[in-house]
Parts: C-alpha cells; sequence; structure tokens
C-alpha cells in the first residue's frame, strides 16, 4: 500500500482535475468518483487533500461515508510533520 | 442584500460565504430532487406503485417549496444562484436521484426516495447545527424544511418495512411547517 504524507496527501485536492483523496483513521480514500465531493470540496465545508479524521466528528453521519471509498494508501507522518 | 441582517450572523460568529454556498447546495438538492421526483413518481404504477403515487406527489411538491423557500434567504444573506442551471444541477448537495435501471421495480425506487430524503435531513441537520443560537431567521427556516424532510423520510422507511412512521399523510394543505416562509 501507498504511503503518504500530509504534505504529499494536499497534492490531491481534486481540483483542476486532479484525483480526490482524503485521511481517516490513518487511511487514504479516494473519493474522486462521488458526487458530493465535486471540486474537491464536500458540502461546502470540508476539503480533499486533508486528514478529515477530526471534521468526522461535526458531520451529520457516521464514518462509513468515508470508509465505503477505495482505500488507496495509508497516512504516515513527514519529516517534518510531528 | 440585507446588510444589518448578514453582519448579525457573521459577529455571531457563523461563516457567511460557507453557509450561503451551503444553503445553495441544498436549494440545488431541492429543485433537482423536484425533477427526479417528476420522473419516479409517473413511474410508480401498479399495485404497488399506485398506493406510493400519493406519497410521492407530496414529498415532490414540499421539496420545491423548500427550494422557493430557500431563495429569499439566499439572496438576504448576500448569495446568488448560478446563471447556468447545469452548474446549478451539478453543485446539488444531493446525488441525484435517478429513475433505477428496472423503471418496474418499485421497491429500488423506494430506495432512491429514502435516500434522497436521508441526504436532505442530514444537509439540514448540519445548517441547523450551524445557526443554532446564532443566525435565527436561517435556522428557523432550515429547522421548518428538517421537520418536513423527517416526515418524507419516515413515509419511504415506513413503505420499505423498517418501521411506523408514527404519523399519517398529509391532509389538505401541503408543507405544514414550511408554508409560512411562503406566504
Amino acid at each position: 500500500m501507498r504511503a503518504l504524507t500530509i504534505s504529499e496527501l494536499k497534492q490531491y485536492d481534486g481540483r483542476g482535475g486532479r484525483p480526490a483523496y482524503v485521511a481517516y483513521r490513518g487511511k487514504v480514500y479516494d473519493v474522486s468518483q462521488s458526487f458530493l465531493w465535486k471540486g474537491g470540496t464536500h458540502q461546502a465545508l470540508h476539503d480533499a487533500g486533508r486528514d478529515l479524521t477530526a471534521e468526522i466528528n461535526d458531520a451529520p453521519h457516521g464514518d462509513e461515508f468515508i470508509t465505503r471509498f477505495p482505500v488507496v494508501g495509508e497516512l504516515i507522518e513527514g519529516p517534518n510533520e510531528s | 442584500m440585507a446588510k444589518v441582517t448578514r453582519e448579525m450572523v457573521e459577529r455571531a460568529g457563523v461563516d457567511v460565504e460557507k453557509l450561503v454556498e451551503l444553503l445553495v447546495k441544498n436549494a440545488a438538492a431541492e429543485l433537482t430532487t423536484y425533477y427526479y421526483y417528476t420522473i419516479l413518481r409517473v413511474n410508480l404504477i401498479g399495485l404497488q406503485g399506485e398506493s406510493l403515487k400519493e406519497i410521492a406527489e407530496v414529498a415532490r411538491i414540499e421539496d420545491r417549496n423548500h427550494f422557493e423557500a430557500l431563495i429569499p434567504r439566499i439572496y438576504e444573506l448576500g448569495g446568488r444562484l448560478p446563471d447556468d442551471m447545469k452548474v446549478f444541477h451539478d453543485m446539488s448537495a444531493c446525488p441525484p436521484a435517478r429513475l433505477p435501471k428496472d423503471p418496474t421495480d418499485v421497491n429500488a425506487i423506494l430506495k432512491v426516495l429514502v435516500e434522497a430524503e436521508r441526504c436532505a435531513v442530514r444537509g439540514y441537520t448540519q445548517i441547523c447545527n450551524m445557526t443554532a443560537g446564532k443566525d435565527h431567521r436561517t435556522y428557523d427556516l432550515a429547522l421548518a424544511i428538517l421537520n418536513e424532510e423527517i416526515e418524507h423520510e419516515s413515509w419511504f422507511s415506513e413503505f420499505l418495512g423498517e418501521g411506523p412512521s408514527g404519523h399519517f399523510m398529509r391532509r389538505g394543505e401541503s408543507s405544514p411547517f414550511v408554508s409560512k416562509f411562503l406566504r
């Protein structure tokens, strides 16, 4: 499985035709095919290319709305990300 | 735009740009759902389908009412609707409630209907959470819409055999909660 740092994840922001990835609890999910992630944003409040582990607590749904998408990697800590 | 209205909401700590975007996305969901429900409704035929047609029609009309009720608030807060209808469709807060591949499968149509309502319930819950105690007018509107979306969900859920809705269909006029915003 591919390992991505937070700064590498930021490149997958779903804008300009780039894939949209989001991280949740250490796994990276590809949400590019979701209607609800068009343009790399979700419900005007959440952006692709980020770790959403904390943000999910404020969402009006459970984590099944993330974990249903394909896992494309794991989130690791980069050299300057501690 | 209602300048002081917007200022009050901003001062209460609400990100008005994000709130307006959310309102526009939910308005798009309402209008597109009205469109897709039109197709679903006409395909509700036969012994099973006919029993659902009336309830789908009520949900369809009320979703259109929700669209109408949201528009003034969007403009009051300084927002606007996209010029292009296709852009509006594609920014919907909920996925298209398309007719299933087998249009005679009433159960599949019911699942489309209940998922659309569940998406709406989540959306208005989010808006209520964002605005509670901060933006009273948007909260009041979102809560009124949420009340109707919850009833729609429970009707369709009941038909799917998930449990009793606990209440009956509309008797008489539609949109008992939202009608005050339509005057």
